[in-house]
């Protein structure tokens, strides 16, 4: 199985005519590549006025009004955008903490147990993974419904449980790969399972828990569909959910403010992945040869 | 490690996952292939009408037109994705200057979400378009090449990734082999490099043959299936609407049409199924042939 | 002989009595309960789950809901649906165990969908305090929504800049009392068109956006006016096949709007209801297709009263020169019937607060603008309400508001699409007459089917 070394070794080729011509091009389509969110942020210093007149102008005093849809977007209006910022962080670390936490456990027992019940939990894992959540969509809005879990807090149990499929796979995935012989050790130096699982085998697993973190992680954090059909958008909203009500032309369309907003939840994500590019790089990998 | 009356510990360690998933996917599955033979508007008064909703799923225009726009959507969305990825990864392999920077950037749209995906591109494409007074919901051929280009944009880096990973795990001495062999460059290419890539390629195929079939957020925030056109009987039929979306419309548009909507969704789902077990068939015939 | 005829009748006549007897006693069974639980339910325990239609007046239902809470202690919570989603809103919210008590249809089409979740309001305080009958939706003998607001709409003019043209040498029209048919309409559109430069303007109309947060201005409001022209010509008050007799005058309306118009044609696709707004609101248009709800919104902008007047729009019918503005409603509200006694209960008293409190009038009068058919309606201060009392007192017929018999979303959707590619030039207008007319049929035949 293959893992991207962290750091390829960083012996210097010497770069032939070809390679130089590459670096050239790949140059270029870098700056393609990074174009669109210089143009939002370029946008969201225009005055509405100054965007309907040309999306490609760069701001002119007429048209600069500086941060000023960023405090609007913000603090103001009748959903402030932080309070948003503050749901989807919630719903996103605990949401990925949880599955991770339980997942894990439910995995490694899955596959040290020989039961049928766990096998079959096991396989309706894996064929969760492929059903589109256009085929649950209707169904499960209305459970999550009847069981109030329209909250920030219950649509953790609904990310668990329409998560587990993948995690629960990758994570069983290394659990093979595990040696039971450490286990029986633990076991036989008299160490219960919860010990044994928190004490050797959580540990082992680590690189896995970055990886199914990784995934996770952007999966919950730019979900859309889900959580806008089981949150009580009254009162919480992500932020696709934001983005998209606002571009929804909630009355009026204030494409200044969304521009601004989007500029803010791309920030952490930014940041996000130049902490942890590293892990997220890997993770990518460990998740697309396991899934 | 268990024994079978090991009850407690099933309790602990696997009764949260397994409560959650039951609420999250089981009932949710289960309920929705039943009510996809009803007549329904909650959950709660839903008639068993056997096949209805099927044939009139398979009798809705838009429907049929949003698979067939899928399908050609997913081709040749797959195979330049692939393309890019894999060209732009076999150049990253080479060493050449400012690898890990290009890395980053290529990496990078896959962090941010669809809808704001959608939207930000939906703008820039619009400012083109306006240049020569068009837009994206007047032509469809915008729209449709507006999708791939935001899908090769922001997926191309993710199989690049995996790519990569295929290229340095092919052992340096097949290369050394080839060479003293006599192999030219383009020769290693084909003859060691692709046939050691084949379990990337397969992988890749596969993820972006789904994550384009499956395609929601990008499509409603770029199109929402824009323009659409009258068609036979005054119905109007969305050009860039791809199943998913059309599925989500079907649903919450109508009342009348929610049990249609389920069983467009069943058809959906089997689909996505017949995609899954062709990859399994394709993984499996490839680890015997190792 | 005889006495067999008499036998038959008389059967027929007991008949007709069982039948009628079994009639009430259902109506009994069905009406009856509901509005005795409603009474016996408890407000005080119950709470207020509003799902609001308009998103230009969200603010101000939630700080009167504020208000509602401090003065009685119980909780009313206000949603709104974004711009054209309130039918896929409520229907989502509908299937919750915590379903909005409080919604709205937009008049016999949207009850018909909505029916058997809404309440007999016919023994509600509220309903008693409507100054009309006609504003209250009913159904047989039941009342099932009550208008809550009554608005108009027509083409918003900018007076200042009207005058300004009248007074020109350019001007074949020299007043706004000339000004009272699609003809001299045209003329004076053209002639303002032709001479943008000299007025200081960008053109005769502000661009006729067709972006989801414009187009129902024109998949909806305009094409009102052939829907009433046919239906006042048959007789009707709705149809399941529409004949689509005057669509040739929609067309000259829309060609008129588009082409003397702020932008290029091509443009319009894109462009927003605020883009719009903008336009009449800098005095880059003469022109502004809009209602009394728009009134806040100009006048926040920096518009005066002495600046707005309102015209009829004219679509070039015999006659319209005494055709007034387009006034009816399209808002009724609904109790859902399947919510709790209590909340049934607080529901009927907070909408009875908001039309007989000063607080509720002063708000809906004030702060949202809304002219109310309601006994203690507190008199607006919107001018371009006025605007609409003085066409009526000067005897001008106020065309109704049919499209609310329009059959589904889909439909406005379809024929907003078409007109979107006829403005482009990219579709010709058979395909706004095919979605108009044969859309028609098929979507009424879905919706109820």
């Amino acid at each position: 199985m293959a893992i991207v070394k962290a750091k390829e070794p960083k012996k210097h080729k010497k770069q032939t005519l070809g390679m130089k011509i590459m670096t050239i091009v790949l140059s270029v389509i870098s700056v393609f590549y990074v174009a669109p969110v210089f143009f939002v942020l370029m946008n969201s210093f225009k005055s509405n006025a100054g965007i309907s007149r040309g999306v490609f102008e760069l701001p002119n005093a007429e048209t600069f009004q500086g941060f000023q849809s960023y405090i609007t977007g913000m603090f103001f209006g009748d959903f402030p955008f932080w309070q948003t910022i503050l749901c989807s962080f919630f719903i996103t670390v605990f949401g990925v903490a949880l599955i991770l936490v339980c997942t894990s456990m439910c995995a490694w027992y899955l596959m040290r147990s020989n039961s049928i019940i766990c096998k079959i939990i096991y396989y309706f894992c894996i064929f969760s993974m492929v059903v589109p959540f256009q085929m649950v969509m209707f169904t499960l809005a209305k459970t999550a419904d009847t069981l109030k879990l329209t909250n920030p807090v219950g649509i953790l149990v609904v990310y668990l449980g329409f998560g587990a499929g993948l995690a629960v796979f990758m994570f069983s995935g290394f659990v093979k790969s595990i040696p039971i012989e450490i286990e029986e050790a633990a076991n036989v130096d008299g160490a219960g399972p919860l010990r044994t699982f928190f004490g050797i085998v959580l540990p082992i697993m680590k690189p896995t828990f970055i990886s199914v973190g990784i995934l996770e992680t952007m999966w919950i954090w730019n979900d859309y569909l889900l959580p806008y059909l089981i949150l009580d958008k009254t009162y919480y909203k992500t932020i696709p959910i934001h983005i998209q009500y606002l571009n929804g032309s909630y009355g009026h369309t204030d494409t200044s403010a969304i521009m601004a907003l989007i500029v803010l939840s791309i920030v952490p994500i930014i940041i996000f992945y130049f902490a942890c590019q590293k892990y997220i790089i890997e993770g990518v990998v460990a998740g697309a040869v396991k899934g | 490690m268990f024994k079978k009356r090991n009850r407690l510990f099933f309790l602990i360690f696997v009764l949260p996952t397994f409560a959650a998933f039951i609420i999250g996917f089981i009932y949710p599955f289960f309920s929705g292939i039943y009510l996809s033979f009803c007549k329904f508007r909650t959950v709660s008064n839903a008639q068993f009408i056997g096949i209805d909703n099927y044939i009139k799923a398979f009798q809705n225009e838009g429907f049929l037109q949003s698979f067939w726009f899928t399908c050609v959507f997913v081709v040749l969305s797959v195979v330049l994705i692939n393309l890019i990825a894999f060209a732009v990864a076999y150049i990253l392999t080479l060493g050449i200057r400012g690898s890990n920077v290009f890395r980053t950037v290529f990496f990078m749209p896959n962090l941010i979400g669809g809808i704001i995906l959608g939207y930000i591109w939906q703008q820039i494409f619009n400012g083109i378009l306006q240049k020569y007074s068009t837009n994206l919901a007047l032509n469809e051929t915008y729209g449709f090449w507006g999708l791939i280009i935001l899908m090769c944009w922001q997926q191309a880096g993710y199989m690049m990734i995996i790519y990569i990973a295929g290229f340095q795990s092919v052992p340096h001495d097949l290369y050394e082999a080839a060479r003293i062999d006599g192999a030219s460059k383009s020769q290693i290419l084909t003859k060691v490099t692709i046939p050691m890539m084949a379990p990337s390629i397969t992988i890749c195929t596969f993820l972006t043959l789904t994550n384009s079939f499956k395609l929601f957020d990008q499509n409603l925030a770029l199109t929402n299936g824009l323009p659409g056109v009258v068609g036979a009987g005054g119905t109007t039929i969305y050009k860039t609407e791809m199943i998913a979306l059309n599925i989500y419309k079907t649903f919450y548009a109508n009342q009348n049409s929610r049990g249609i909507g389920q069983a467009e969704a069943v058809i959906f789902f089997v689909i996505v199924v017949v995609i899954a077990l062709a990859q399994l068939y394709f993984t499996r015939k490839r680890e015997v042939q190792q | 002989m005889k006495s067999t005829t008499l036998k038959r009748l008389a059967a027929l006549g007991l008949a007709g009595l069982m039948t009628a007897g079994a009639l009430a006693g259902c109506s009994d069974n069905s009406a009856a309960p509901d509005s005795d639980a409603a009474k016996t339910g408890d407000a005080s325990k119950g709470s207020v789950y509003y799902l609001n239609f308009k998103p230009e007046q969200d603010k101000a239902w939630k700080a009167l809901a504020k208000k509602y809470t401090k003065e009685t202690g119980i909780d009313v919570k206000v949603e709104t649906a974004a711009e054209g989603t309130y039918e896929s809103t409520l229907t989502a919210a509908m299937d919750k165990d915590d379903a909005p008590t409080l919604f709205q249809v937009n008049g016999p089409v949207g009850l018909a969908n909505w029916k058997d979740y809404c309440m007999d309001l016919s023994d509600s305080d509220v309903l008693k305090q409507l100054t009309n009958d006609e504003f209250a939706l009913k159904d047989g003998d039941a009342t099932y929504g009550i208008a809550y607001v009554i608005e108009t709409y027509g083409i918003i003019y900018n007076k200042t800049i009207l005058q300004k043209y009248f007074d020109s040498d350019f001007a074949s029209v020299k007043s706004i009392e000339e000004l009272n048919n699609f003809d001299q309409l045209k003329k004076v559109a053209d002639e303002i068109q032709e001479n943008k430069d000299a007025l200081g303007v960008k053109g005769a109309f502000t661009s006729a956006g067709m972006d989801s947060s414009s187009d129902w201005r024109f998949k909806t409001h305009l094409a009102n006016m052939p829907i009433y022209y046919e239906y006042k010509e048959d007789g009707i008050s709705s149809t399941d096949a529409i004949k689509g007799t005057y669509l040739d005058n929609y067309k000259k309306i829309w060609d008129l709007y588009i082409t003397d118009s702020t932008c290029a044609k091509t443009d319009l696709a894109s462009k927003t209801g605020t883009d719009a707004e903008t336009e009449f609101i800098d005095g880059d248009a003469v022109f502004f297709q809009n209602g009394t709800w728009e009134y806040g919104a100009l006048t926040k902008g920096g518009l005066k009263d002495k600046d707005l007047g309102m015209l009829p729009i004219y679509i070039g019918v015999e006659g319209e020169e005494d055709q007034g503005l387009c006034t009816g409603s399209e808002n009724y509200w609904c109790v859902n019937n399947e919510a709790s006694d209590d909340d049934k209960a607080a529901t009927l008293d907070f909408i009875n607060w908001c039309v007989t409190s000063d607080t509720g009038t002063a708000a809906l009068a004030d702060d949202m603008g809304f002219v109310i058919p309601f006994k203690k309606a507190k008199e607006a201060t919107n001018k371009l309400v006025k605007c609409d009392a003085e066409m009526v007192d000067a005897g001008k017929t106020p065309v109704t508001w049919n499209f609310t018999t329009m059959p589904s979303e889909d439909w406005k959707n379809g024929v907003g699409t078409a007109l979107t590619q006829y403005a482009a030039g990219k579709g010709d207008w058979d395909a706004v007459v095919k979605a108009f007319v044969d859309g028609w049929a098929t979507e009424y035949a879905k919706a109820n089917g």
